[in-house]
């Protein structure tokens, strides 16, 4: 009863309505915009959210979030442009049903599937999460730190060019991260000497820079293509067409839920499962997969948003972000001064039912938008990239800026902004980088804890770890990914298939 | 295979630097004070930069193997020139840097001001007069939304904002 009560907080007050409607609408808008990603949207954004109520910074950042992930599809159906990585799966189809001029329908259809995905996404939250989280109590500070480590390795073995460049992402990160003082003995660590390097540097300039600069420098790339207009028409989709897609859109959604609740992975990788998974167990498609089948437009908009309520358990249970939207948010939370983990659970559970109403409320949200303002949007979508990318960088320094009042990290989201680009160019990919900086903290302090408690002795430490059938699972998951990725492997899985032969 | 394809103009040398960073930051580990052990606050800056400096190597083995993008130093120059540095992104990326050295001296709204008009003009290329009406709409939209709205503080610089605001409000507070 009580988190009921919990739950309808966003819903009851006017003002926290309105934040997650805006929210929603800014993160549909943003998302939908190609080079305006909703990570970039959320970095930039919460920097102004500091000095707000803790309540009001998360249905922003909450509507952002849905939004956002929906947001993505439309410039993927209408310009074959995914706004954003989760909608890549989606132009597949989408693109090829807007060409036959069907674009109304394929937009209705993804809106009214990612509202399905969102609410079993956010189901599986409120049910999962309370039972996680009292797992998680009897986690050892060995298995934070391998939780930690699993999520910065899968988001850099999932989604870069090689796990090699992904680990040289992850450490920096990790390294960047341990900047300052340390947390335990005030020692300093890579400071040289300056004082103002004693505090580290503020991870919201790491991030604005980042995802913000860079993607905004690399977006100059792309200054010359030519605009392209389609037309919409009817897009609220009939109760036949909802109903035929319902069992697939079941099992996308698990997927979208179980990969997004993965430490590490998101949307975007939850959505290309999704839409593989959909193409093996559709046999007759009405129309073949690539060409827009309607299935494959289904299978990625489920998943993506299913993924979101599926990021926020690790997030809210273990305080270990479940994709690079959430990292933020647990940034966010950080400053606000609450401490994402299996203890927020149960000092605050106020806090994880209002996060949970907020979402289900910005999933309403976003498909009442989702279906309507068809026309502002093609306004906004069409803004020149000329114009817009100065937009960024304005929004960008003044982000930067606006949480210390420091120049300096303006200068160190410059920076940050010129490396991303560079990583970019060359295939690292920032997310990593990210994660390390959040999750440093967490691995370093567990790290010591651990190895205190067992009396400095690293034999007993793999003992301990070899004993308990957590650890020894993440451990395992932690070695199989970093040998599924060198040359070792094939010949690994090659000997124990030839052993049945 | 993902490994064949051509080394992009300055890759090799990015994988290289990314060497450098890795090494410098393990001998700066070492140098962290204290005795090191296990748990020492030593420990896990030292794993995580070896790591880096590990992976960073495997890379630049890696990226040396790679087919070259082009033979020779100019050309090599060139192709960077034309793909990973064109002009436009020096320029734009310069003008990001002047916009952040002027924001203490000048002040929020002239540095943004010249930046805005700047990079609009540079990279839209309309008459200056739309670019000018535009730069002061977004302006006094940011302003409005994020120092007079979300109560922001901004570089004032040369412009004594606050003496302006006060005198809005009492304008205001004289009507009343």
């Amino acid at each position: 009863m009580q988190a009921l009560e919990y739950f309808a907080i966003a819903w009851s007050d006017p003002a926290l309505i309105g934040l997650v409607a805006l929210g929603t609408f800014a993160g549909i808008y943003i998302g939908a915009i190609p080079g305006l990603s909703v990570t970039m949207a959320a970095s930039i954004l919460i920097s102004f959210t500091f000095s707000w109520d803790v309540n009001e910074a998360l249905c922003l950042m909450v509507g952002i979030y849905m939004g956002g992930v929906y947001g993505g599809s439309r410039t993927a159906i209408l310009l074959n442009i995914p706004g954003a990585p989760s909608a890549i799966a989606t132009a597949l189809d989408g693109y090829p049903l807007a060409q036959k001029g069907e674009a109304g329908a394929a937009i209705g259809l993804s809106t009214t599937m990612s509202f399905v995905g969102g609410a079993i996404g956010i189901a599986v939250l409120a049910v999962a999460a309370p039972a996680v989280s009292e797992f998680a109590l009897t986690f050892q500070p060995r298995d934070y730190m391998l939780l930690a480590i699993l999520g910065i390795l899968l988001v850099g073995s999932l989604s870069g060019e090689s796990l090699a460049k992904g680990v040289v992402a992850g450490a920096l990160g990790m390294v960047i991260g341990t900047v300052g003082l340390d947390p335990l003995t005030a020692q300093e660590r890579f400071t040289f000497g300056v004082v103002e390097l004693w505090n580290g540097i503020s991870f919201i300039a790491v991030m604005i820079g980042l995802f913000g600069v860079s993607e905004a420098l690399a977006q100059l790339h792309h200054l010359d293509l030519p605009k392209v207009k389609q037309n919409v028409g009817r897009i609220v989709p009939g109760w036949g067409a909802v109903r035929k897609y319902l069992p697939l859109s079941l099992q996308t959604s698990s997927i979208g839920v179980i990969i997004g609740a993965l430490p590490g992975a998101g949307g975007d990788i939850a959505a290309l499962m999704a839409y593989d998974h959909a193409k093996r167990v559709t046999k007759t498609p009405e129309v073949p997969f690539g060409q827009g089948a309607r299935e494959g437009l289904v299978a990625p908009e489920t998943a993506n948003n299913a993924a979101v309520g599926g990021a926020f358990i690790p997030m809210l249970t273990l305080g270990i972000p479940g994709d690079a939207v959430t990292a933020i948010i647990i940034g966010a939370l950080y400053i606000h001064g609450l401490n994402p983990g299996p203890m927020l659970m149960i000092s605050q559970p106020q806090m994880f039912w209002f996060i949970v109403g907020a979402l289900s409320l910005a999933n309403i949200f976003m498909l009442i938008f989702g279906l309507t303002g068809i026309r502002l949007f093609a306004r906004i979508v069409e803004m020149p990239r000329g114009i817009l990318i100065p937009l960024i960088l304005l929004l960008s320094t003044i982000g930067a800026y606006a949480v210390n009042n420091a120049l300096t990290d303006v200068y160190w989201m410059l920076g940050f902004g010129v490396l991303g680009y560079f990583m970019k160019e060359y295939g690292y990919q920032v997310g990593p980088v990210v994660l390390g900086v959040i999750l440093s903290r967490m691995i370093d302090e567990n790290w010591r804890r651990a190895i205190i408690s067992e009396q400095g002795s690293l034999a007993g430490f793999f003992a301990e770890m070899l004993s308990s059938p957590l650890s020894l699972a993440l451990f395992a998951s932690v070695v199989l990914i970093v040998l599924g990725q060198t040359p070792l492997w094939p010949k690994i899985t090659g000997a124990f298939r030839r052993k049945p032969g | 295979m993902a490994e064949q394809r051509r080394k992009r103009p300055g890759e090799a040398t990015f994988a290289i630097l990314m060497l450098l960073v890795g090494a410098f930051l393990t001998w700066q580990s070492l140098a962290i004070e204290g005795e090191m052990t296990l748990s020492s606050p030593a420990a896990f800056p030292l794993a995580a930069s070896v790591m880096m400096t590990f992976a960073a190597g495997i890379v630049v083995a890696k990226t040396l193997r790679m087919p070259v993008a082009a033979k020779g130093l100019a050309a090599n120059a060139r192709m960077l020139g034309a793909q990973i540095l064109p002009l436009r992104i020096v320029i734009f990326a310069g003008m990001i840097a002047a916009f952040a050295g002027l924001l203490g001296p000048l002040g929020f709204l002239p540095a943004s001001f010249l930046f805005l008009f700047a990079a609009i003009q540079f990279l839209w290329r309309r008459h200056p007069a739309k670019t000018l009406l535009l730069t002061l709409v977004a302006l006094v939209f940011a302003y409005g939304l994020f120092r007079l709205a979300f109560q922001v503080v901004l570089p004032e610089g040369i412009v004594p904002e606050r003496e302006i605001i006060a005198w809005v409000e009492s304008l205001f507070a004289g009507e009343n």
